[in-house]
């Protein structure tokens, strides 16, 4: 099941219909100095759709495409790398509003990418993503009270799925005891928030709880995918907008936070049986994420002999997923698909050839920015307040 | 032998054609299918096919079950395309198909043959990745306007995409629809791509899918009695069984990509109608692996250069 793409804006270009140019040129020009040549060019085929015969009147209504052209390998090499960014933590007084969706077309999103709000956030990620360097999961780390208490929070709710187990239920892939599931979580989100606010920081609630309570999938679709995740890492700099998790948790945010965060959508994901929510297909990186093989590979920057190759290794896959994210991302994968892992996952694999983790992790920074960030199918759902500003 | 007999042998192996060739396929579907009506007629007998979603090989079993076109007359319900990994190859063949035994197959449009939807479930992405360029997503989407809404065998059996529409109670009315454009945000012509029937909804209800929307009973009894059909015959919907009645046999949902995803664990069916309209579904799985062929290497995308 999956939502229509939005609306395009009725004031945009119209598609038309492809027709190609039917007027010969009586002399031809030259490509390098554009003067006439000597020779005629060689007659073109007269076939233009039209002239074979006459089509109804075509109406189109939807511009063509949102992201043409995006073949612009120039530009995509050319691009930077997403750099880490300080987050700016909030003064007094405090503003804290009902944050709104504000992206419905291409023009959003390009307003979006060029803002402050934007870079900080993708800064914030790639921050995340630079504490956990070459850093295995079990390594010692910082662990303020703060990571604890969400780890617990993420137990709970871990805690919910074992309390309402799926339905006996026949046709149907996602399961409906998701939606109770859920209903727990939205019931109780402001009360999970409120465990850990100090409070002068107790009024943020009715700003931090929508993006909490979006992180975990879309209880009438039954779905998910990496807007919802997209939406954790920005719940997660919510709190690092108040202080609340400080650049010295950042390690331990991604390696115990994080990773809990993992294994829940997991548990979810098969006890629920979770559609993909706007899936790529086989086109996509992953069905449903996206930042756990950002952090993994930034674990693996490095390392003495796993290469990103070494993912078709079932050894190192077996022996070195509890340790690595993206190792176990890939092992996860290989357990719930059947086929051939080329077919199923062909980007994956095609990535298993870059030569080094290194490329593997800037190459996955900027994919996210230009396939997550910058799709409105996804952020027409992201949410803007008084922490994560629409400016 | 003809090329296009060549085109479809070529595709059968799931080797996909130049781009040259698609153009002028495409070129030669579109007369085929501007001719159609937006109420396809459809002589029994006649096998009826769910979504494909670009799981060529299993597709390849589909045929292996049902019987090879020409011999078998087709009727395929949409959603060629998306998410699998060989959309450019699968729609191809039934497209190469169609122009080649135009009154043995048809082809219906789903609601995943459409300019925006190709583009965030996987058939724009396949395209750009198996050609280097967006031309043949564009001859496909194309022709994708020009597919058929709907189609009705013997007079007796209705078959669409998605479901019904608050927007239509006749099938005149489905036959005035200008179709040849993208599949619209709201009204007739999205809605038979996009609803779903829906046991608990009375009437009809919102979709969680965004357009389209559910509908229930008595809104098929009422429509089957109105057009004097005896069912309606549809796809869109996952079944795990492949196949699924609902309401008092009134309506019935025919899936055919088994094991959609590579993980759902589903089996698929096709329904076999025999000149007397008594109905077989065939239910079958995915292809084994050792019949799947090994897709190409690629280098890495553009971001990991």
């Amino acid at each position: 099941m999956e939502p229509p793409p939005p609306r395009t804006p009725q004031d945009q270009a119209p598609h038309t219909h492809p027709q190609p140019s039917i007027a010969i040129p009586t002399t031809g020009t030259c490509c390098k100095c554009g003067g006439a040549t000597t020779f005629a060019p060689p007659p073109q085929t007269p076939t233009s759709w039209p002239d074979l015969s006459s089509p109804p009147t075509y109406r189109p209504i939807r511009a063509p495409a949102i992201n043409l052209p995006p073949n612009n390998t120039q530009a995509i090499i050319l691009a930077p790398v997403p750099q880490s960014q300080k987050v700016p933590i909030i003064d007094p007084p405090f503003r804290f509003q009902v944050p709104t969706k504000k992206i419905t077309c291409p023009d959003d999103i390009r307003k979006f990418h060029d803002s402050p709000t934007s870079k900080n956030f993708l800064g914030f990620i790639v921050a995340l993503s630079e504490s956990i360097r070459g850093h295995k999961i079990s390594d010692p780390c910082h662990e303020s009270p703060i990571i604890s208490k969400i780890v617990s929070i993420i137990e709970t709710l871990s805690l919910w799925i074992d309390q309402i187990p799926p339905v006996q239920q026949s046709s149907r892939y996602g399961n409906i005891s998701y939606r109770t599931w859920h209903e727990r979580l939205t019931e109780n989100a402001e009360s999970l928030m409120l465990q850990f606010l100090s409070d002068d920081l107790k009024p943020s609630t009715i700003e931090i709880v929508p993006y909490f309570s979006d992180s975990f999938g879309n209880s009438s679709r039954i779905d998910y995918g990496t807007g919802h995740e997209t939406n954790f890492a920005a719940w997660l700099y919510c709190l690092a907008r108040m202080g609340i998790i400080k650049e010295e948790d950042y390690q331990a945010v991604v390696a115990r936070v994080f990773v809990k965060y993992l294994d829940l959508m997991r548990k979810l994901q098969l006890v629920y049986s979770l559609e993909p929510a706007g899936s790529h297909g086989v086109w996509g990186l992953d069905d449903y994420h996206f930042l756990p093989f950002i952090f993994g590979s930034s674990q693996l920057i490095d390392h003495k002999y796993m290469k990103p190759k070494s993912i078709h290794n079932e050894d190192i896959l077996e022996n070195f997923s509890s340790e690595y994210m993206y190792l176990s991302c890939i092992g996860f994968i290989k357990k719930v698909k059947k086929g051939l892992f080329a077919e199923h996952s062909p980007l994956l694999d095609d990535i298993s050839g870059v030569p080094n983790w290194n490329k593997v992790n800037s190459g996955l920074l900027k994919m996210y920015k230009a396939e997550v960030l910058e799709k409105v199918p996804i952020m027409q759902h992201f949410l803007f307040g008084w922490l994560l500003k629409w400016e | 032998m003809s090329d296009l007999d060549r085109q479809i042998e070529q595709l059968k192996k799931c080797e996909p054609l130049k781009e040259s060739e698609v153009k002028a396929l495409c070129l030669k579907a579109m007369e085929i299918l501007v001719e159609e009506s937006n109420v396809q007629r459809v002589d029994a007998p006649v096998t009826i096919c769910g979504d494909i979603h670009g799981q060529f090989y299993d597709m390849k079993e589909l045929f292996k079950v049902g019987g090879d076109c020409p011999k078998t007359n087709y009727l395929f319900l949409g959603d060629f395309v998306d998410r699998g990994f060989y959309s450019v190859e699968t729609f191809l063949l039934l497209l190469a198909l169609k122009v080649r035994y135009p009154d043995r197959i048809t082809l219906i449009r789903g609601n995943h043959e459409s300019r925006q939807i190709t583009q965030v479930y996987g058939f724009y992405d396949e395209c750009l990745r198996k050609y280097g360029s967006v031309n043949v997503w564009r001859y496909c989407t194309d022709i994708f306007d020009y597919l058929s809404l709907s189609a009705l065998i013997e007079n007796k059996i209705f078959s669409v995409h998605g479901g019904l529409s608050p927007a239509i109670s006749t099938l005149d009315q489905i036959r005035t629809i200008d179709r040849k454009q993208e599949v619209p945000h709201d009204g007739a012509m999205c809605d038979l791509l996009w609803s779903d029937p829906e046991d608990i909804v009375d009437g009809w209800g919102l979709s969680p899918r965004g357009a389209g929307f559910l509908f229930g009973g008595s809104v098929v009894t009422s429509f089957n009695h109105t057009n004097n059909i005896d069912y309606i015959c549809r796809a869109h919907q996952l079944v795990m069984e492949g196949y699924k009645w609902m309401f008092n046999n009134q309506i019935v949902t025919v899936w055919s990509a088994p094991n959609y995803c590579y993980r759902c664990g589903n089996v698929a069916a096709i329904l076999e109608l025999d000149e007397n309209l008594n109905k077989q579904f065939r239910v079958f799985d995915a292809a084994p692996q050792e019949s799947r062929g090994t897709p190409a290497k690629k280098p890495a995308p553009d971001y990991f250069l």
